[in-house]
């Protein structure tokens, strides 16, 4: 496959008369990082549910691979390979960690084994037992995840997304909350993500993002106030003023 | 290798093997001192906790709470009744009993799963009330009066046959089947399908996102719910010879749901246990007092504040450790010895 991954065209959505997401154009290219920045209420999270199939869009068109997927259910979109996360950790807190990830595994089994016992499932339960030896959650592995810390919580809910292994990954803030180390730790498993798949992400951390992205998109009142390389982003007066110009 | 809801279950299952042992050294005492109202009555709880495990499939494991579940209970016996008054054939009466709550749980399914929460438990509530108002003004099905005169049915079960009254054969049967049933939904919860219900119960906003479908899965538990309760239901006019309209009742499913809570939601051997004690404590208030609801009620309010987790819901989590203690050659090599003890 050629071509970018996904494109957004003129995508809006407004709630009651307040423009959330308005007009917004953007592509994502194969196996990078881009990176959506903006100030809090600019839409990004609003913008991912629209993507995601969580909101449906008021106006404009979401291609995934070249094909419409405009408004289609969270189910389908990630059926179609499209994979999200929350920014507000959203996991199966009553079940064990590698419960999660098998669950979220499962769809990878063929239909035929939904009758059979689980612990029959060997690739959900592989593909799990290696997600949580990349993400260190092995030793975590029968733990709830109710008692896990708030940095081993918002790992795995990038391994979740990631265990199925879809071909893109909308991240919605992973290192929200996170000490520094755990930052830096999540930084190089994003940087590793986009070897296998596409990353979408938001981001308020500017080291990282200024580290490990390919592009930036800066969202501003629900509009689209600049796109291009993290250099050139950061250069950009206009992105100065708004964003990078409180610092 | 054996998981964290696997090993969850196991305790279940203890209990489960202690209840047949139980319920085995008591009938059969009960039938060596010559005892025909204690075997009845333990039959009655076990057909009752049929809507039980239908009750904690919907409540402890998918996170729904049905007020309606009587409705299937009802349809099961009416449909039981209905064929034993014409054709003598036990299994027959079953599969009519199933296959009639199978449809019907489909259309109320169909009705109730378009919303969720307290609004889902209030048109399950609805559905039942409206069923039991029709049959309650249908004179084809007997009305206020139901069904009377459902004859006596002989079991043919191969080598031996069983006649629905002899007390002792009869509980057997009812005994194996409510077995039966709890073991094939222990089976179903450790599938990928059973799963997928255990994850909406723990976050079902989270379900679509990962590729299931939230509407699918819930479906189907309610069908396998709606099942297990018409089947149980098609036993009950063995029992009594008669049905009528208050199966379907509010105090119907409400008693149920009452069971579930009392024995401890979410572990499905609880609600087996649970409708044990409420017909129990029913009868033997029941012979001190008319007034047997208030000292039920009391009872079941003090149980919910003393013991929110039921009667099982306290023995549950001790077994669980003690299960978890036994030696590792028990559970397959290769399972992390690290242990949760919630």
């Amino acid at each position: 496959m050629t071509g970018p991954i996904l494109q957004i065209e003129k995508l809006g959505i407004s709630f009651g008369g307040f423009k959330a997401v308005d007009d917004v154009s953007f592509e994502v290219e194969r196996n990078c990082i881009t990176t959506v920045i903006g100030p809090n209420g600019a839409g990004k999270s609003t913008l991912f549910n629209l993507i995601s199939g969580a909101l449906r869009p008021g106006s404009g068109r979401v291609l995934l691979d070249g094909i419409d997927v405009t408004g289609l259910s969270p189910r389908r979109m990630r059926a179609s390979g499209l994979a999200r996360s929350f920014q507000i950790t959203n996991l199966f807190a009553e079940l064990s960690v590698r419960e999660n990830l098998r669950i979220a595994a499962q769809m990878l089994e063929s239909k035929t084994n939904a009758l059979l016992p689980v612990r029959w499932s060997r690739l959900a339960i592989g593909r799990a037992d290696a997600m949580l030896d990349r993400f260190g959650l092995t030793s975590k592995a029968n733990d709830l995840v109710g008692s896990l810390s708030h940095g081993e919580q918002r790992r795995l809910e990038i391994a979740i997304c990631l265990v199925a292994g879809p071909k893109l990954l909308l991240l919605d803030e992973p290192t929200q909350g996170m000490s520094h180390g755990d930052t830096e730790e999540t930084k190089e498993i994003i940087r590793s993500l986009a070897k296998e798949a596409t990353v979408l992400l938001i981001e308020h951390d500017v080291a990282l993002i200024m580290d490990i992205s390919h592009h930036v998109i800066v969202l501003q009142q629900g509009r689209k106030l600049a796109a291009g390389e993290p250099a050139a982003i950061r250069a950009n007066p206009a992105v100065q003023s708004a964003y990078f110009g409180r610092a | 290798m054996r998981d964290q809801q696997s090993k969850f279950m196991r305790a279940s299952h203890v209990l489960m093997l202690f209840f047949l042992v139980a319920a085995l050294i008591l009938s059969a005492i009960g039938a060596g001192l010559g005892d025909a109202f204690y075997i009845r009555l333990g039959t009655e709880a076990l057909i009752f906790a049929g809507i039980g495990l239908s009750v904690d499939l919907l409540l402890g494991f998918t996170g729904v709470l049905s007020l309606g579940q009587a409705l299937y209970f009802g349809i099961g016996a009416y449909a039981s009744a209905l064929v034993l008054l014409r054709v003598p054939s036990f299994w027959l009466a079953l599969v009519v009993a199933g296959s009639a709550s199978f449809v019907a749980s489909i259309f109320g399914g169909l009705i109730a799963n378009r919303v969720r929460g307290v609004y889902f438990t209030l048109i399950s509530l609805g559905l039942a009330q409206v069923a039991a108002k029709i049959v309650y003004n249908t004179r084809e099905l007997g009305a206020s009066d139901g069904i009377i005169g459902v004859p006596v049915v002989q079991v043919d079960l191969g080598l031996l046959s069983v006649s629905s009254d002899d007390p002792l054969g009869f509980f057997l049967l009812v005994l194996a089947i409510v077995v039966a049933l709890y073991t094939i939904l222990s089976y179903v919860l450790e599938t990928p399908f059973g799963r997928i219900l255990i994850a909406l119960k723990a976050n079902e906003r989270r379900v679509p996102f990962l590729g299931y479908s939230v509407w699918g899965a819930r479906m189907a538990a309610y069908v396998l719910a709606g099942v297990v309760a018409g089947l149980l239901g098609a036993l009950d006019p063995m029992l009594r010879g008669f049905v009528s309209p208050e199966l379907m009742s509010f105090m119907t499913s409400g008693n149920a749901v009452v069971s579930v809570l009392l024995g401890g939601v979410g572990t499905l051997v609880g609600a087996i246990y649970g409708s044990v004690f409420l017909v129990l404590l029913k009868s033997v208030i029941g012979s001190w007092s008319e007034h047997h609801q208030i000292v039920v009620g009391s009872m079941f309010m003090m149980v919910v504040l003393v013991l929110p987790r039921g009667v099982i819901g306290v023995i549950h989590p001790w077994l669980r450790t003690l299960l978890s203690r036994l030696p590792p050659s028990l559970d397959r090599p290769g399972s992390p010895v690290r242990e949760v003890e919630s």
